[in-house]
Formats: structure tokens, sequence, C-alpha cells
């Protein structure tokens, strides 16, 4: 069984009472001492060691705590992915929240770093900066509006 | 004594004040918003009423709907937590007019020391030392000005404010009219009121404030200060008692300032003088007074040994208070570590979603204050704190080997959170040294990455999807081909 996850690719399969992973060409053998499907507690022997685990899952996203840390991983299909804060000249929103203010219309040359919309969430301020100097191609929110996470708030094409 | 109290207020705030009243034998009644219809402080009052959509000026802020539903269950006083209206005079005084009992300090206090600006002149009278800076300016030149005089870096901020919105600090003139905007239109939104104050701002200063608390009849005391230097955006994350800074000397000195600017407001109940301290010269300056219960009041109450909330609500109800001064030592060391639901990676941003697993820590000394439980929504209508974990040790040494041990044991997914983060603060040097200022955040941790992903971790979530899921390796290779297959939903386990 091969997975991917964000960028790194790992293959498990069973072998007798626990399994064999394949890391990065070498065999690695797992055991599965105690799983609680309730608190997504796993307690496994990799390599002799023994390693608890809480592990939840939310469509493609994996959350794994080991040791008092966390890390997330997102199952792909071998895709990079990542946080994306523009998308082809569009700005988006870093959180939900809700558009404070609109300081440009479209049209309106910006310059590289200037304030082009106020978001706020939390009650904390969110500025909506242009990357790169430009013109406003686009403006796809007003005033008082709820947005979504990762929405395309406003268009600047150089 | 009440027989029933309004907690006009959410989260772990509003637990805590019902934990209290269950102690006392009062019943209590919630309130909440239609985005906290499944939350906790409802599930654990007596009674709760709708006040309305998650907004906060359409719920929590909503003073006449709050006050209505205090008449309408016949509760008899209101316990408004922090944030939200716990620092409004208008609200105070209107629930006064309303004939119920406000637990808190009386509408002139909260109004004396309300306005940052008129309390600054105040303090002075009163001769406690304040930082240099100006109050009652209008216009941007006259900011202008003023900052010139001062010289940078300086600080605006809403004369209304706290908590660190409606703040900005000010490196140049170039950054002081977005600065003055931003403060303005914070202020207006979070406080209601755009008046800005303008003082010098202190470089690797701390912040210590001591809580303070008295009765109607005049007794007030002190209970000793909270070091609370670590924060991010302004906003603490760590806090702790005693502070390493101060000498029984300093201390003293310290408390009798901070019970005279209480008294130079006739204030009574609990509330909190914050200073800025200098620690190159031992100097310290008044910043400003909360008039409410602090966030990070757990630490004093385990180190004085009081429970704070329910001494606010006896004294509410006209007890007197009946300890003297000398009746409280610190005793022990305690810290308090702030779990948010942000992402230090990203310069703290908040984090919002359904949590789908949330464990807590557990143990001796060992308190987790928390308004969350698996299965709970972190919104982006409120502020996204999931608990405080607090503990009680011997000693500085001792409570933070407690407080990393207690932060490896939480487990909190489906939103980001700062755990790893407030571990990477605690193992700092210069945590153990006691020499975090209020800026050292920001210095020190400014391109702060989460750990990598390891190998056992992706091996963890490889195989649960195997154990959890009941999937067979056969349907799991197929599982290639639909990656979003999550096993949280299913409920075919195979264990």
């Amino acid at each position: 069984m091969k997975t991917t996850f964000d960028t790194h690719s790992l293959e498990v399969n069973p072998s007798g009472a626990g399994y064999i992973a394949v890391v990065d060409g070498k065999n690695v053998r797992v055991q599965v001492l105690r799983a609680d499907a309730k608190t997504g507690m796993m307690e496994l022997s990799i390599d002799g060691r023994r390693v608890v685990a809480h592990v939840s899952a939310d469509k493609a996203k994996r959350w794994v705590t080991m040791n008092g840390q966390t890390v997330m991983l997102t199952k792909t299909s071998g895709a990079k992915r990542g946080v994306r804060h523009d998308h082809a000249g569009g700005l988006i929103a870093p959180m939900p929240g809700q558009v404070r203010s609109v300081a440009v219309k479209v049209g309106d040359l910006v310059k590289k770093g200037q304030t082009l919309l106020t978001m706020e969430a939390m009650k904390m301020e969110i500025r909506i900066q242009a990357l790169k100097d430009g013109a406003v191609t686009a403006l796809h929110v007003q005033q008082g509006q709820t947005v979504e996470r990762e929405q395309i708030l406003i268009e600047v094409e150089e | 004594m009440f027989s029933k109290i309004l907690i006009a207020n959410r989260g772990e705030i509003a637990i805590r004040i019902i934990r209290a009243c269950r102690e006392l034998g009062i019943k209590t009644v919630a309130v909440y918003s239609s985005a906290d219809q499944n939350a906790l402080h409802v599930q654990l009052a007596d009674e709760s009423v709708l006040l309305g959509d998650a907004a906060p000026r359409e719920s929590y802020l909503n003073a006449e709907k709050i006050i209505a539903a205090a008449k309408q269950t016949g509760a008899q006083a209101i316990h408004p937590g922090y944030g939200f209206l716990s620092e409004n005079a208008d609200f105070a005084r209107a629930v006064e007019s309303a004939a119920l009992v406000f637990i808190g300090p009386s509408a002139a206090s909260i109004r004396a020391m309300g306005d940052k600006a008129e309390s600054k002149i105040m303090m002075k009278a009163a001769g406690v030392p304040t930082v240099p800076g100006f109050e009652g300016l209008q216009s941007e030149d006259e900011f202008r000005k003023a900052a010139n005089e001062i010289g940078y870096p300086v600080l605006v901020k809403a004369a209304a404010g706290g908590g660190g919105k409606g703040m900005r600090v000010v490196n140049e003139e170039s950054e002081l009219s977005d600065a003055l905007e931003a403060a303005r239109r914070e202020g207006l939104n979070s406080f209601g009121s755009d008046v800005l104050l303008i003082e010098k701002y202190l470089d690797k200063a701390h912040h210590i404030e001591f809580q303070v608390f008295g009765d109607k009849y005049g007794n007030l005391i002190h209970l000793f200060e909270r070091e609370c230097s670590v924060q991010r955006r302004h906003q603490k994350i760590i806090e702790e008692t005693p502070s390493v800074l101060l000498t029984p000397q300093l201390r003293e000195e310290m408390g009798k300032a901070a019970v005279a600017a209480a008294k130079a407001v006739n204030y009574y109940n609990a509330g909190t003088i914050e200073f800025i301290f200098d620690p190159k010269i031992s100097a310290f300056y008044f910043l400003e007074m909360n008039t409410r219960l602090q966030v990070e009041h757990p630490i004093t109450e385990l180190v004085a040994g009081i429970d704070l909330v329910q001494w606010q609500i006896r004294v509410a109800a006209g007890e007197r208070f009946p300890f003297a001064q000398d009746d409280f030592t610190q005793r022990g060391h305690a810290i308090e570590c702030r779990l948010y639901a942000e992402d230090p990676s990203t310069g703290f941003l908040p984090s919002t979603g359904v949590l789908l697993q949330y464990l807590e820590a557990a143990g001796p000394n060992i308190r987790v204050d928390s308004g969350f439980s698996t299965g709970s929504e972190v919104t982006h209508f409120y502020d996204p704190l999931l608990a405080k974990l607090i503990v009680h040790a011997e000693d500085r040494a001792s409570a933070i080997r407690k407080m990393r041990t207690a932060l490896s044991d939480f487990v909190a997914h489906g939103v980001v959170t700062n755990i790893d983060f407030l571990q990477e603060v605690l193992k700092h040097e210069s945590f153990a040294k006691g020499e975090v200022s209020t800026r050292w955040v920001e210095e020190n941790f400014g391109a702060w990455g989460a750990a990598g992903v390891s190998t056992d971790a992706m091996i963890a979530a490889s195989l649960a999807d195997v154990v959890f899921a009941g999937a067979t390796l056969q349907s799991a290779v197929s599982n290639e081909t639909d990656p979003f297959n999550p096993w949280n939903q299913t409920h075919n386990f195979r264990l």
C-alpha cells in the first residue's frame, strides 16, 4: 500500500503479525501493539522502538501527535501543494473573516506593498497588500462581505 | 447572597464562573450566540438564553439583550468575565439601573480607568509613575509633533482599548499615518471610540502586573505580581508568578503603588494594575488598569491560595473581604500557558475548524481552564483561545518542567495550535534565565517554522488509515485513486 503525504511517499505492507514500511529504500518493521478508535491513539513498535501516536483524519488531512509534537499531513497523489497567497495575480484571503474596507477600485494603479483592502477576523485586522506594482483588474468583494479562507479577493495585473 | 447569576460571556471564562457559582450554591444562566448553540458553557449552565447572531454586536456585546435575559430568568447579578462588556462603564451602569448587581467595580471606577488618557493624568496626580507621552491629541500633525518630541519608536493606542487591540508600534515617521488609521479603526470596532494616545515605546521592557482586590467598605490589598512578558502581537501567551526580576523591596514598592492607583478611583472587586518594568534601571511605570477579572488570574489563585471568582461574587453581594495584606504570602511558583488556535509559522494567524480530537493534560497541580471538547468548532467570530494550562510547583524550575510535561500530554487536532511553539519558548535559555522582554518573541521567533514531518509520523498516519478505517489492505490500495476518504466519518471499526 503506497501513500503519499505532501511530497513524501512511503509504502506499508502486511508482513506476518505486523507490517513492513519501506522508507527511503529501507525496510522498517512495524507492529500495532494497541489502538483506541475513540481517542485515535495507537501504540506502535517501529524498529523495536515503542511509539505512541494520536491520529485524526479530515478528508485528505491527517493530524499526528507524537511526543507532544503535532504535524498535519495531506494525502496527495504526489502533486505538490502548499499554502497559496496569490493565485495568478489574484490575492486570496489568508483566513476566514469579514472585509472591513476596500481602498481601491477596478482600474486603479497600485504600488507593491500598498494596502488594497483590510479584513477583520477574531478582532484582528489583516491588511491585504499588493505583491507587485500594477493595475487592479478585478475586485471580487465589497465592504462588509464575509469571505472564506483562500477566496480570491482582488486581482492585480502588471 | 445571590441565588441566580447570569454570565455574560462564553468559552473558558464562562465555565470558570459557572464552576464558582456551583460551589457557592448559586444557579447559573448562560447566554449564547447562534454560533455557540452546542458550546460547553451552554451545556454546563442551569439555564441558557439565545442572544442572537454570531457577530458580537448581535450577541455578547449587546447590553440590552443581556439585561433582558437576566430579567427574564430572574437572575440578580451579572458577571461579565473578561473582554466583551466587562470594561464597559455604560453597561455596568445599565445593569445597576435595571436593579441588578454588576459583579465588578463601580461604573465610575471603570470609566475613570477605562480612558487610558484620563487615567494616566489621574495616576500622575496620585504620585504613581507613568510612561512619558501625550494625551488629548487630535490631528495627525499633533501626533507627528508629539512623536518627534518623544522620539521613535512610539506607541499609539486606543484610549478606550485593552488586550492589545487598537494598538500600534510606530518605528519611524513614515509608518505613523497608517498606524493612526489602523488603531483608530480597531478602537472604533472593538471599543466604540477612536480617541488615541501616544507614548514612548519602551524597548526590552517587561510587563509586570499586580492583582488588587477590595470590598465595598474600603478594604483593598494587592495579591502580588504576574510577569507577563512573553507576548506576541501585544498579547500575552505565557504568564508566571513570582517574577524573577523583583526583589522583596521592589515588590513592596510596586504593590504599594498598585494599591494607591486602585484607591485613587475608589476601586472594589478584582482588578489589575499593569506596569511596564525596565530591568536595566529597575524602574516601573503605570501602564493601565484592567477593571475586571484577568485571563491569567489562575496563577495568582494558586500562589496566593484564594478563589478570586468566588470572592468577586461574595464582595459584589456586599460581603466584607476579611483578609489583610499580611494574611497573604506567595507559595511556590505558578505558570500559565495560553493554548491558542493559531499558527506560529504564519505570524500567529488564527486557525479555524472543528476539533477532531481534543485531549487535555491532567495530574497533580495541573489545572486546565477550557471551553472546548472534541467536536467543538473554533470560529472566526471570537478570540481563538482554546484553553489555559496552569501548573503550580515548589519553585520555578520544577514549574517549567511540569508545564513542559503537561503540554506534551495535550492533543488538539483539527486546528493549528501554538503548543509546539510554547514548548520552544519554555526550553529557551533566555526564558530559563527570566530575560524575556515583551518584544522577545518577534525578535527571536520571527522565522519560526513547525518541526518537519518525521518518518514515524508518516508511518502512524498510514497505519491509522488501515487500523481505524477497518480498510483491508486491498481496499487501501484502491484508496490511492480516492485520496479523499476520511476514516473518521466511517463507523466500521474492526479492532
